[in-house]
């Protein structure tokens, strides 16, 4: 007998024997080959092209444009330290014409990522000079940089460029009569997916065993130079059991991730309260706002239902196609 | 007339089968082999945070490096820390505070300069500090070539943090002198008598 099973991205399909309801044994690699096989729709696969790549070079950018003091041998290097644990790998000073052509070739790839240009080549090699730079470099070596690498390496390995970009354009002028695809990159997905809760819960557990649970920790971060303007308002209006609301909040939500996201009732209040709290950061934590649109932009990928997430995709081709009619008119 | 030649391709299209699965451009081995490289990476991310010793003994300090991403702000700030430098003025004979921003102009006003990240990991390292002596010192003399230094002293500000519903001013970058005494300095490095005493008797 076949039973029909819900997916997680909304569509329905069979149950292989074995899966929990079915009355057959519990068998774990069936069930984790089907929940990694489920269909997921491309446009989150999409979303994730655009949005990782642009919250990685928008971090960047501060850097690329002073590329001679980040990789090169005009600013201030740490001196090769033989071992040291602050230092991961020494790798000398480029001059600078080198810098300027790594930091000008990670803007190319980075951007034709986000277009779906040549896409494979352009994660891969993102994916390669953004490596080398956070370990070049561990002054300039933050979590944005250390996970963009892994990241990009994963969209690599999916077909992100299989719709919405220019490989998919140029793919349709050779082959106008293959049907656009609509779902794809299931395995990449849900190692987003997994990435994003292990991230929320590993720093949760971090936090409560530091001192979230007996001092207030998030006042305390926002006296030095990541107070922005926002901060201080916010600062001034919040009575002080508030910042132990909200730090409350923040840690019952990062330390129950995996609970949040994996009940299909609290995926979508953990999925408000998730970017609300990356809100909150990249409005009072000033450079912290790339890291906050990096991960907020993988929550929206991997977690918004799947409706809301075609619409949100019609809605910006219907307004592509509008501006276009009116360029051509 | 691109983007409407994609739009018209995306509306000529037949539409797809009730689902057409964008095929994978990667081998299946290569697949598997990023699947299992994923898994151990998200392992060792939530170890990395969670039970820091074990990925440490096993993964080479550069792939353990970019695992070390989830451990947020764990703890309280005790105090807002501060990194600053003093150039000791040839023609003066005494240390100035110098503005060391403009020689580190990666996000130079805030705590990811490149000067306040080197002083946040090495500042009891003296092979780092030696070097930032060097740097500050020549591109001070470089860049305000009428305000020579032959040397530094590069210190710390523990500034107190409010009590907590106590706001206080707004953080903006104050010169050293306007720091009340009751904030703490921790001075770290001081080039010495002799090296400042050479430089400034260099020829510019």
């Amino acid at each position: 007998m076949s039973r029909v099973a819900k997916h997680k991205s909304g569509t329905r399909a069979a149950a292989p024997p074995g899966s929990p309801g079915t009355g057959a044994a519990f068998e774990p690699m069936a069930w984790l080959r089907r929940w990694l096989d489920a269909p997921q729709p491309i446009e989150r696969l999409v979303l994730l092209r655009v949005l990782v790549p642009l919250a990685v070079l928008g971090f960047l950018s501060s850097r690329l444009v002073h590329a001679d003091h980040w990789l090169g041998s005009a600013g201030f290097r740490v001196p090769d330290l033989g071992g040291d644990w602050r230092q991961p790998l020494y790798l000398p000073a480029m001059p600078p014409w080198a810098a300027w052509t790594v930091a000008v070739v990670i803007a190319l790839s980075g951007l034709s990522l986000v277009a779906g240009f040549a896409t494979p080549v352009a994660a891969a090699v993102l994916a390669l000079l953004v490596g080398y730079a956070t370990l070049a470099d561990r002054l300039e070596a933050f979590t944005v940089t250390k996970l963009a690498p892994p990241l990009t390496l994963a969209l690599l390995l999916a077909p992100c460029g299989a719709r919405y970009s220019v490989d998919a354009w140029l793919r349709r002028r050779r082959r106008p009569a293959a049907p656009l695809p609509t779902t794809g990159g299931s395995g990449t997905i849900r190692f987003f997916q997994v990435f994003l809760v292990t991230m929320y819960s590993a720093t949760g557990i971090a936090k409560a065993r530091g001192d979230w649970l007996t001092h207030q920790v998030l006042w305390t971060h926002l006296h030095d130079q990541y107070q922005t303007a926002a901060a201080w308002l916010i600062m001034r209006a919040t009575p002080a059991w508030g910042w132990w609301i909200l730090q409350g909040l923040v840690l019952l939500f990062e330390v129950g991730a995996p609970l949040w996201f994996a009940l299909p009732w609290t995926r979508r209040p953990a999925l408000v309260i998730g970017l609300g709290m990356h809100a909150m950061i990249g409005l009072m934590f000033g450079p912290v706002v790339w890291f906050a649109l990096l991960m907020a932009s993988m929550l929206v990928a991997c977690f918004l239902p799947e409706e809301p997430l075609r619409r949100l995709f019609a809605a910006a081709m219907t307004l592509g196609r509008r501006r276009a009619d009116r360029t051509v008119d | 007339m691109a983007r409407r030649d994609v739009d018209s391709q995306e509306r000529a299209a037949p539409r797809a089968p009730a689902e057409a699965r964008a095929e994978p451009w990667t081998p299946l081995w290569l697949r598997r082999a990023g699947a299992l490289a994923g898994a151990l990476y998200l392992a060792a991310i939530w170890l990395a945070a969670v039970k820091p010793a074990l990925p440490e003994r096993v993964l080479p300090r550069p792939v353990l490096f970019f695992t070390q991403v989830a451990e947020l702000f764990p703890n309280a700030a005790i105090d807002s820390i501060e990194w600053r430098a003093r150039g000791w003025r040839c023609a003066l004979g005494r240390f100035d505070e110098v503005d060391v921003r403009p020689f580190f102009p990666i996000r130079q006003d805030d705590k990811e300069s490149r000067f306040d990240r080197a002083m946040f990991f090495h500042h009891r390292q003296r092979p780092v500090l030696v070097a930032l002596d060097r740097y500050i010192t020549s591109a001070q003399n470089h860049m305000r070539p009428a305000e020579r230094i032959g040397g530094v002293m590069l210190l710390s500000l523990r500034v107190p943090i409010p009590p907590l519903g106590e706001t206080g001013p707004r953080w903006r970058w104050m010169p050293l002198d306007e720091y009340p005494p009751s904030v703490e300095r921790r001075y770290w490095y001081t080039t010495s008598m002799e090296a400042r005493t050479r430089r400034c008797e260099e020829e510019p």
